[in-house]
């Protein structure tokens, strides 16, 4: 089953062919893209005016996955959540091929995609093996620039979930935090770079909700401030790149020990017995300090953790909205909707 | 439509025009107004029709002086004290009205805005006439003020060019502000919109705990909640990273109504909540936004018109967008900062 999956959910313009599991191509529009041709127009900088880049994105997505609309069998739309403008790009491209070649949509949820990307495999490998890896129940985490979200899933489609975000998401507030700092935006990434070179012990910063965990809620309101205080004091005695290696280590590495504890917390008191695997996914997940969290979390529980086996399926993009679709279809089945009945869902929640 | 020079201009054929349903355009001492009669009925049409702007939203009138508001509404302590003090001059007051005006000029609720231009040509036309005549800006909603009989003329289009009778040309005014707007129909006045008349007043309130913080915009809430239904509510938001801008939406939302958890929508951009399936809480966050004009993309628009309630947290990055609201809107502008001790936050509001 090969299909052309299109993500626009919030900032990213992705397109991606995927044939059940296998990503045959990955295309995230990118500044970068912007030296690649561009049939002599030039698109907008803004990064969400997605209409001016979708018909690249997605004809780029079909060259290098080497095939044409004559192999494809369906088409993926991200339909929520996300901002309603930009979810809207997506969706009336996906209408507009379905009407043009015939095909069916599978309308798909953005978090859901998410939470199976671990899912995906590479297209040299055998089709089995990303597949053999699903056997429900399993734990899901998403962390990513807009979600926080631990949860179980009973079978495919159906979710429990056991704890969310309360305020920011994790992405959201190391790019807070970054920014703090004075690392610029999207500042994750280089915050990660800064935490590698300072004493994560450095700074006491207060883990949230520390002896609340029973709550089961994630929440980073506290941290933000108490880093903005910590570095409002710093400012008037001295802040130099050593002392902002530690800020950065330390609010990084407070920031991941709120979400070992809750988990931590699920684990050691209620966990479902018959669940041994963790799926993560989202943009988070890039970050090597987050993994071996997460790794060594696992390992206490004698659970396995997957995560995606490439760095373009961890932050937004379409190859993850392809095997989500794949997945739904084989697992519940009648994933076509009828276009009239497809729209976009900004605040869509997982089943 | 005739275009004539205000000094070739007599009073009498203003009237006639007036009498007879017109739609004339005169300077007044801020911006260009669109006069209609604020009795005839067929007339307001006509001006709502120009404006292009929904039905249901209510003009204010000009008068001549406080006896003849008095016929149109009930003038309380408040509002007499103000008329005494400022009028004529850019201020418009809101009073509890009388019913004899046409249908649509007053608001949902039944009040009436007034105002007595300082302009001695308006003055006289709204004497002679001996009846309250509308005033509002000549420009379409959300287009430029009109400074001059271009700024009208270059942004309407040959319809709404055709429901002008008569524009009065007396070259281009001075870029005053439009009229500040008071609302004497509660217990404490309420300033609208802001012009040139400032009424300074300090709300200032420190919060020291997160609970307390949203205790505080829950009551802020109640303050303004009578405008709901009749205007669109927003809440622009300023404060630093951590001050607790999100903290201050979950109150609000829960004073509003909202069920669900608010969570940031600085990712998003826009989170949007239905309170009773109907009436929409919407919260935008403009941190991620490196260009204002990315505001523009939101449909800003809509949400006024729909008088949605809304929230904006970073607000000073797009101050003059929502700016241009201030007209259709009731905009509260709350400030919170960090106070001396580590839980505490000073919040400041105001709607100027």
């Amino acid at each position: 089953m090969t299909i052309l999956a299109i993500d626009t959910s919030c900032d990213e313009t992705a397109a991606a062919i995927t044939k059940e599991t296998k990503v045959m191509s990955n295309v995230i529009w990118s500044q970068a893209s912007l030296h690649a041709k561009f049939g002599g127009v030039v698109p907008s900088l803004a990064q969400r005016h997605h209409e001016e880049k979708i018909d690249w994105v997605i004809s780029r997505a079909i060259k290098k996955a080497r095939t044409g609309f004559n192999e494809i069998n369906a088409i993926a739309v991200t339909v929520g959540p996300g901002l309603a403008i930009a979810l809207e790009v997506g969706i009336r491209k996906a209408k507009e091929f379905s009407n043009k070649y015939n095909l069916p949509i599978i309308p798909v949820n953005h978090v859901e995609a998410h939470l199976f990307s671990p899912l995906a495999i590479s297209s040299s490998l055998q089709q089995e093996a990303g597949l053999s890896t699903l056997k429900f129940p399993v734990y899901g985490l998403v962390v990513s620039g807009g979600n926080t979200l631990f949860v179980l899933a009973r079978k495919f489609g159906e979710y429990k979930i056991l704890a969310k975000t309360s305020d920011d998401a994790l992405g959201e507030a190391l790019d807070k935090g970054a920014r703090m700092l004075g690392l610029g935006y999207p500042g994750g990434a280089v915050l990660e770079r800064f935490a590698r070179q300072g004493n994560p012990l450095a700074y006491k910063l207060p883990i949230p909700l520390s002896g609340q965990e029973k709550r089961m809620v994630f929440s980073y309101s506290g941290l933000k401030t108490a880093l903005y205080r910590l570095i409002s004091k710093q400012k008037e005695e001295n802040l130099d790149k050593k002392i902002i290696c530690d800020l950065a280590a330390s609010y990084q590495y407070t920031a991941f020990q709120h979400i070992y504890r809750v988990i931590d917390f699920y684990l050691s008191s209620l966990p479902e017995p018959d669940a041994s695997k963790l799926f993560i996914g989202g943009g988070v997940t890039a970050n090597l300090e987050f993994r071996k969290t997460i790794r060594g979390l696992c390992k206490k529980h004698k659970i396995k953790a997957f995560f995606p086996y490439s760095k373009k399926l961890y932050t937004d993009n379409a190859a993850m909205v392809g095997v989500c679709a794949f997945l739904r279809e084989k697992h519940l089945g009648n994933s076509y909707v009828n276009q009239g009945l497809i729209d976009r869902v900004p605040n869509l929640q997982l089943p | 439509m005739k275009i004539q020079k205000i000094q070739n201009t007599s009073i009498d054929s203003v009237v006639k025009t007036l009498e007879s349903g017109g739609l004339v355009i005169m300077p007044t001492e801020t911006v260009y107004g669109a006069f209609v009669d604020a009795t005839n009925k067929k007339a307001v049409e006509k001006l709502t029709k120009f404006k292009s702007r929904p039905f249901g939203k209510p003009y204010s009138v000009a008068v001549a002086d406080q006896e003849m508001a008095s016929r149109y509404v009930f003038l309380n302590k408040m509002a007499k004290r103000l008329y005494k003090n400022f009028l004529p001059g850019p201020l418009t007051i809101i009073s509890k009205g009388k019913h004899k005006v046409a249908e649509g000029v007053e608001s949902e609720s039944g009040t009436l805005g007034i105002r007595i231009p300082n302009h001695k040509f308006v003055l006289e036309v709204v004497r002679k006439f001996n009846k309250p005549i509308t005033a509002t800006s000549a420009n379409p909603s959300y287009k430029k003020r009109p400074y001059s009989v271009d700024d009208i003329l270059n942004n309407i289009s040959v319809k709404q060019r055709k429901c002008i009778d008569l524009i009065i040309d007396a070259g281009e005014l001075p870029k005053n502000e439009p009229s500040t707007v008071i609302d004497t129909t509660s217990e404490d006045l309420t300033i609208l919109r802001q012009g040139d008349i400032k009424f300074s007043r300090k709300n200032e309130v420190v919060s020291r705990s997160p609970e307390n913080t949203q205790n505080i915009a829950k009551e802020l809430w109640q303050k303004y909640e009578q405008y709901l239904g009749s205007r669109s509510i927003v809440f622009a938001l300023e404060g630093e990273m951590g001050a607790g801008k999100t903290i201050f939406t979950k109150g609000l939302a829960k004073a509003v109504g909202v069920k669900e958890t608010i969570t940031s929508p600085t990712y998003d951009l826009e989170h949007i909540y239905y309170i009773n399936g109907k009436r929409v809480f919407v919260h935008i966050d403009t941190w991620r936004m490196q260009d204002p004009e990315e505001f523009d993309d939101l449909s800003f628009d809509k949400r006024i018109l729909d008088k949605s309630i809304i929230v904006l947290e970073w607000a000073d990055k797009v101050h003059n967008k929502i700016r241009r609201y201030a007209e259709d809107a009731l905009i509260v502008w709350v400030k919170i900062s960090y106070g001396k001790r580590s839980n505490e936050r000073l919040i400041n509001w105001t709607t100027l």
